[in-house]
């Protein structure tokens, strides 16, 4: 006890001395006067420095009188103190940096004051974020940033949304998905939990940075950060129900099905339906018999997320530690999804020079997924066949089964039940950073990622089942592995001459990939086993591998006058393996000029926080090709009594090379009293050289070459409103709205050419807007005769239409243009309303202006083409010709030739509003809290999809947009439906 | 300070000049292939693979779409002998229909399949032809591809084109010629008399230059004079019809089947004395409900869709003591009674069936000995031998059965031709013959029977006992009306100005 009290008294003693020759001392607190460590403390004009400590406390030496301290710390203002006399106790209290214009916003390889932006890029906020629990950052997006358009075109559990940013630019690109970037590094996987901020680049200005790869627009995810300071933990769960959303389909029930069915019996010369005859065929009795097919193959599905993170830190290390757990059930028979992720991420300062950032991530997944054929039949059995036995168990029901009505004799309940359709997939990534700053002006950073995945899928069909393997079995074992290394090596430069201030950085970054896949397929499997080793007849055996390479040198430059004219620009090389050697290499520049017209002195006004103008231009590339589109090849993968067999697979071309996309951007950002908030952005994006599958004449054995022809234009606009409509201590009302408008046009394609899927076609013209649909035009039922009519165009010698007739001849009708798949309005409109702890939240999101062809009504709003299909309630309104003159929609079921051929009588307008999401929070005070010792408690209950409000007559109108094998953009076949969900959610801090 | 920079410029130059060439895995140059030891068999396993595997197209990968699959059910659904039970999205059905368009699916894959098989072909024409001194392997391997493309180019004129012998084959037009890989992408389409004596050519090249036998999964010297046969009776010309058939005949290679085994025939074509080629099937080339030529017309219960059947007008010709009979098999129900689908009496059609056990696996017969017979049968009926012709006829009904029911002499009212035609009806039903055997003699096409060829029919209107007559349409075709071809496709018609559209 003595000894210490000396010392105590010693450490007064020199901490007395010193400050007297040179010491300021103190303590820094925030806007609650709680204090806050590791705040940066610096001398201006030098590099000496200090940080809080635990307490808040600093200690600073060598100090001068006159000399500046700066206080920095990320998310408060930087606060600036004349020392006038030394030594000095000083207590600084932070004032956070509520002022947007300070907030720093990824921009890439960079990171900028929003007030430095120059360019079209819109910052979210976690909070803004996770209003609805999702694995996919996508869905989070929706309806809220203008220019983003996020279709959500399955329910299946942990399917991903698709995201298009200002429209699609490329045709035979396999993806029109941005590009992820996730804690500063290309690609990268992460738990929406885990989201500290979202930033998505919208225009060249920031994405030339990103190059060949930047095509469809960047999205940024930074993760969460410890934060030095005593651990907080989080804990979120989010619960509930969901509910399939079959929009607009209800299937017939008995006795409307037997209503329909009695149209087959209509004399076609008397126009009376022969009762004799359909009651024979029909027995009376099948009208009573009533199994509702859609209400037990889906049914309400459980639905769970917890999350729970811990994040804290010393001066040295901070951490932030989190992991997530997901339970999933879907709302069709047997479809569900499990996830766990975890993340640690760390930053270490070895000195005041040199800091490491360690982030791990890990992540594993599985589930089982569905047949499409089983859903198809769930929807489609008649009501008069029940598939379950006396004793609930689902019936064998194959074509040798007698009393089943149904078409095809299958009974999907039973399938289900002796079947498997799973996946699995587990990825592992590590990131490694170093900063190093050499001087004052350049640092050097090394970002690296190293990262792994490996998937499988698992479709079986039992012994037991009936169908085609039946006393066989089937299975299909698939399996993917890939890794994936990039690094990134970047000095950056930073110099202030007087009003002069530069930024700039210069840097390589090299990446590899490389994968492998391989399958099994066979039949002839023991019941109760489903391995491949159990297989006793393969079909087929497959596997393949692949490495892709690409190098780049990037380099940047930012400079500003008087922090009022703004000027970046940058230039990126990329070299890529997907090319013939002599066009490896493209180039990528970017520019964007701003100018901060409210800090002009003739607009000095204090009620306008902002009013910039910015314009951009740059170029940037699709990365997603195909990886040999330039070889001429001989495919190697089947065979000829057991041998191997090459086919003609791809003709030559050496020319082959980048498509590059000029996108200029001009936009006003203005900010009025700090209420209202308004961005207008107009662009016009020219993608050139598009890689276009160019038709051959197929008697040379090819369909097409890949050739560099052809442009896409994409002009819009967008424009986005926020106000702050109350701004009370204990009422606060936000509200945001955002709308945007693209159109897409082809030009310089040369000949036309079609896409054809199930028959229905899509035309690539000069002058057409991308996704066009080119069909027959239904004209509606000829009411003379009951026959469907569709139009029948005459053109003269110069091609002009000299007349337009209707034609109950399928085989005359003529082929136009009859809609488009791609929206021309997206938007939302989101509102937050804070009433003392409680918080009313609504997202709507809305689309406007496409067509979807329902291709689910040629089954299930049929002629009686398939009299064993039931049927939906056709759309109010809808009639059946019975006889001479009535003005029906549909066609008499004696005169219905060739009704259901592709035309334009399945084209619907695509139009929605959907209220997303509804919830409301009510937040415990602290003192609460405190009571059962937690720092902050939240309850909250939110319904997700509730309705939707649209004309379409058929399942969810959010129809799929991707372009792919099996699938044509704006076509809605059957497909899971989208969930209704209800989810209590709890969110605790301590 | 200087010397850190320098060092990390230094690490940035040595990672800089990385490796940017990665060859695809799975897929080898022209070049790459034939410079491979056995890249020629390869290249030939190819081409053969082609008939039985379906590829890519348009887009997609349809397990609808192969060259077989088309080959059969473009000519069989078009004819007379199966009867369309069912309405349905798949383009075989503008088959039965003659509902015909540039953009219909299934002549549009069949026109790319046959072009990929010659582009193949001509692969190793081009590399062979530019080498000197052959060896019998190399010889054997330019023969069979020369083969190849004639059969193939046949079979692509008798689609697209009127037959021979309807019309002027100097002016009517045939299809596009390509006999090189390194033709200009644009060609018109050749007359049909130009392309038969392309197809004679390559066949009697290709006769020459196999000397080897490498099994019926193969091209042989004595499939390309079946073939000859064939085409030379396609042209009217019948004295090489006979020189080709007796050359097959006398090769003495080959047998009939008897009647005894005749009814098992279909289940190992691969193994039988009569198959003189048939594309081999393994068990692992199954394919299943969704792309087997049975599917369609046989299901046992389970294993197809069993959508179409075979007609009463077929049937009625075959007497009870015709072992071809039981190539077809009523589904019955509980009580004995044949079943009904969509209205009509299930017949299915077993000749594509059973190989293996399966029921949707067979190696089809591309040409046999029987038909052989019945080429010189036919050309000896052209040429009045009646005598020759019915003793080639009760050859065939010797081993069918029909021992006791020989035809000594023609019938009454009936030509030696007509009952030549009528034991090839029998014989060589659903294996892709019937549709032309009508048209290259002017017979019309006539379907006056229940079925879904119909346009616009509905269960609701069939009534078995009474046949549909005049009021319904496509129950009769002309022999020669336009409306039999098939449309050029429409990527064809798009792509080469040259070529011309048929009207």
């Amino acid at each position: 006890m003595k000894n210490k009290m000396k010392n105590y008294l010693m450490l007064i003693f020199i901490s007395f001395i010193t400050t007297t020759f040179a010491q300021v001392k103190g303590v820094v607190v925030d806007e609650n006067n709680e204090p806050i460590p590791g705040v940066n403390i610096i001398i201006s004009n030098t590099n000496k420095g200090t940080t809080t400590d635990f307490d808040g406390k600093f200690n600073i030496a060598n100090v001068q009188v006159n000399d500046v301290l700066e206080f920095s710390f990320l998310g408060y203002k930087t606060q600036k103190v004349k020392i006038d006399i030394i030594p000095k106790v000083i207590k600084i209290k932070m004032i956070p940096a509520s002022e947007k214009m300070d907030q720093i916003v990824l921009v890439g390889y960079s990171s900028k004051k929003r007030s430095e932006l120059s360019s079209a890029v819109v910052n979210l906020k976690s909070k803004e974020l996770l209003d609805i629990p999702s694995n996919d950052v996508g869905s989070l997006l929706q309806g809220k940033v203008a220019g983003v358009q996020v279709i959500q075109s399955t329910g299946e559990p942990g399917a991903a949304s698709q995201v298009r940013i200002r429209g699609i630019s490329s045709i035979s690109s396999e993806d029109a998905e941005p590009l992820y970037v996730v804690d500063g590094i290309i690609g990268g996987s992460f738990d929406p939990n885990d989201i500290a901020s979202v930033t998505v680049l919208k225009d060249a200005g920031t994405t030339a940075m990103y190059g060949s790869r930047a095509n469809n627009g960047v999205i940024i995810i930074q993760t969460k950060s410890g934060k030095v300071g005593k651990t907080i933990f989080e804990f979120k769960s989010d619960t509930g129900l969901k509910f399939a959303d079959h929009g607009n389909v209800t299937m017939m029930n008995g006795t409307e099905f037997y209503n329909w069915s009695a149209e087959l019996y209509r004399d076609p010369n008397n126009h009376q339906i022969d009762k004799i005859r359909f009651f024979n065929d029909y027995p009376r009795e099948l009208s009573n018999k009533n199994f509702d097919w859609v209400g037990n193959a889906f049914k309400p599905a459980y639905f769970q997320k917890y999350y729970l993170s811990a994040k804290g830190g010393n001066n040295k290390l901070s951490y932030y530690i989190s992991g997530s757990y997901n339970n999933d059930k879907g709302t069709f028979m047997n479809t569900n999804y499990q996830a766990i992720s975890f993340r640690t991420n760390t930053v270490y300062k070895f000195n005041d020079r040199i800091q490491m950032k360690n982030n791990v991530s890990i992540n594993t997944s599985n589930g089982n997924s569905y047949d499409y054929m089983d859903m198809l039949y769930s929807y489609l059995g008649v009501p008069w066949d029940n598939p379950f036995d006396a004793n609930g168990n689902p019936k064998y029901i194959d074509g040798n089964t007698s009393n089943w009505i149904s078409r095809d004799h299958i009974n999907p309940f039973h399938n289900v039940e002796n079947s498997t359709h799973n996946y699995n997939g587990f990825g592992a990534s590590y990131d490694m950073s170093i900063n190093f700053k050499i001087n004052n002006w350049l640092t050097f950073r090394t970002t690296n990622r190293l990262s792994m995945y490996t998937d499988k899928g698992h479709n079986f069909v039992s012994a037991l089942a009936a169908g085609t393997y039946h006393d066989k079995g089937y299975l299909n074992d698939e399996k993917n592995l890939g890794y994936e290394g990039i690094t990134t090596n970047i000095f950056d430069l930073k110099k202030s001459f007087g009003d002069h201030n530069l930024t700039g950085l210069i840097g390589y970054e090299y990446s590899k990939n490389y994968w492998e896949t391989s399958f099994i397929e066979g039949t002839g499997l023991p019941v109760g086993l489903e391995v491949p080793s159990a297989i006793s007849t393969v079909s087929k055996v497959g596997g393949s591998d692949g490495t892709g390479a690409m190098e780049s040198m990037l380099s940047q430059i930012n400079y500003n006058y008087k922090n009022k004219y703004f000027l970046t620009a940058s230039y990126r090389i990329d070299a890529a393996s997907n090319f013939p050697k002599n066009n490896r290499v493209a180039h990528f520049p970017g520019i964007s000029v701003s100018w901060l017209v409210n800090k002009e002195t003739f607009l000095d006004k204090k009620w306008l926080d902002l009013l910039r103008l910015r314009v951009s231009f740059g170029i940037t590339g699709d990365p997603n090709i195909g990886e040999h589109q330039y070889l001429g090849l001989f495919n190697i993968d089947s065979h000829y009594n057991g041998n191997s067999a090459a086919i003609p697979y791809q003709l030559e071309n050496l020319n082959l090379t980048w498509e590059k996309k000029q996108q200029l951007n001009f936009g006003i950002d203005l900010g009025i009293s700090k209420i209202v908030d308004f961005s207008f952005d107009i662009y016009q994006n020219t993608t050139k050289d598009l890689i276009l599958r160019i038709p051959q004449p197929l008697s040379q054995g090819f369909e097409y070459r890949y050739e560099n022809r052809g442009e896409i234009l994409n002009n819009g606009i967008e424009i986005s409103l926020s106000t702050k409509n109350i701004n009370k201590k204990n009422i606060k009302w936000t509200t945001s709205f955002n709308l945007s408008k693209n159109t897409n046009t082809l030009s310089n394609i040369g000949d036309s050419f079609q896409m054809t899927i199930n028959g229905i076609s899509q035309i690539y013209e000069d002058g057409a807007e991308l996704y066009t649909f080119y069909l027959p035009k239904w004209l509606g039922v000829n009411s003379d005769t009951g026959a469907p009519q569709w139009e029948k165009v005459t053109y003269d010698n110069q091609g002009k239409v000299i007349a337009r007739t209707a034609t109950s001849d399928y085989s005359e009708a003529t082929y136009q243009k009859v809609g488009h798949a791609l929206a021309d309005f997206t938007g939302g409109f989101t509102s937050n309303l804070q009433i003392y702890n409680f918080t009313f939240y609504a997202n709507l999101s809305y689309q406007y202006g496409n067509d979807i062809y329902n291709f689910t009504r040629t089954f299930m709003d049929n002629d009686g083409h398939e009299p064993y299909y039931n049927n939906m309630l056709p759309a109010p309104g809808s009639s059946r010709w019975e006889k001479p003159g009535d003005n029906a929609t549909h066609p008499s079921m004696q005169n219905n030739a060739l009704s259901k051929e592709p035309s334009s009588r399945y084209l619907e307008k695509g139009n929605f509003l959907k209220i997303r999401t509804l919830s409301l929070k009510y937040d415990f005070n602290k003192n609460v809290a405190a009571k059962l010792h937690l720092k902050a408690l939240s309850l909250g209950i939110t319904a997700n999809n509730l309705f939707t409000f649209t004309n379409y007559w058929g399942q969810d109108p959010e129809t799929n947009i991707n372009r792919n094998d099996w699938a044509m953009p704006g076509v809605s076949d059957f497909k899971y439906p989208n969930n209704k969900q209800f989810l209590l959610n709890l969110n605790v801090k301590f | 300070m200087k010397q850190y920079i320098l060092l990390l410029l230094l690490i940035g130059l040595t990672i800089s000049c990385a490796k940017l060439d990665y060859p695809p895995s799975d897929s080898l140059t022209t070049e790459e292939l034939l410079n491979t030891p056995n890249g020629l068999e390869i290249i030939t396993n190819g081409n053969y693979s082609l008939f039985k595997d379906g590829i890519e197209f348009n887009g997609v990968l349809d397990d609808n779409n192969s060259y077989l699959r088309q080959y059969f059910q473009m000519s069989d659904f078009a004819a007379d002998d199966i009867v369309c039970g069912q309405v349905t999205e798949d383009p075989l059905y503008y088959s039965f229909t003659y509902t015909h368009s540039p953009s219909q699916a299934n002549a549009r894959y069949f026109w790319y399949a046959s072009y990929k098989i010659i582009s193949g072909a001509n692969t190793v024409i081009n590399y062979l032809e530019n080498k000197s001194n052959l060896n019998d392997n190399e010889k054997q391997f330019l023969g069979e591809n020369y083969f190849l493309r004639g059969f193939v180019t046949f079979s692509l004129v008798k689609f697209y084109a009127y037959q021979y012998n309807i019309g002027d084959p100097n002016a009517n037009l045939g299809v596009v010629l390509r006999l090189s890989t390194s033709e200009p992408k644009e060609k018109s389409r050749s007359s049909v008399a130009e392309t038969y004596s392309q197809v004679i050519e390559d066949l009697t090249t290709a006769a020459n230059l196999m000397n080897t036998s490498r099994g019926k999964e193969y091209a042989s010297k004595e499939a390309a004079w079946a073939l000859l046969s064939r085409v030379y009776l396609y042209m009217n010309n019948y004295n090489k019809v006979i020189e080709y058939a007796d050359r097959v005949i006398n090769s003495g290679i080959f047998n009939l089947e008897t009647s005894a085994n005749f009814p098992n025939y279909y289940t190992n074509t691969l193994g039988s004395n009569e198959t003189i080629w048939a594309i081999a099937f393994t068990p692992a080339d199954n394919k299943g409900k969704f792309g087997s030529i049975a599917s369609m017309i046989y299901s046992d219960g389970n294993s197809g869709w069993g959508e179409e059947f075979a007609t009463y007008d077929y049937m009625d010709l075959l007497s009870n003591n015709d072992v071809r009979k039981s190539l077809i098999e009523p589904k019955l129900d509980a009580s004995g009674d044949v079943e009904l689908k969509n209205g009509l009496e299930i017949y299915y059609i077993k000749k594509f069936s059973y190989q293996d056990g399966d029921p949707n696996l067979s190696s089809p017969v591309m040409l046999r000995l029987a038909e052989v017979y019945l080429n010189r049968a036919e050309a000896k009926a052209q040429l009045n031998d009646e005598a020759g012709a019915l003793s080639d006829i009760n050859h065939i009904r010797e081993n069918r059965g029909l021992a006791n029911e020989l035809i000594t002499a023609v019938p009454a009212g009936e030509t030696i031709v007509d009952v030549v035609l009528r034991e090839r009806r029998l014989e060589l039903a659903f294996e892709g013959h019937r549709l032309f055997d009508l048209l290259r003699n002017h017979q019309n096409i006539v379907r006056h029977y229940w079925g879904y060829h119909i346009p616009g029919l509905n269960i609701g209107d069939i009534d078995l006992d009474n046949p549909p007559t005049s009021g319904y349409d496509n129950l009769d075709i002309n022999y020669d009306s336009p409306r039999v071809l098939y449309y050029i496709p429409i990527d064809e018609i798009l792509t080469n100005s040259l070529c011309e559209q048929n009207q």
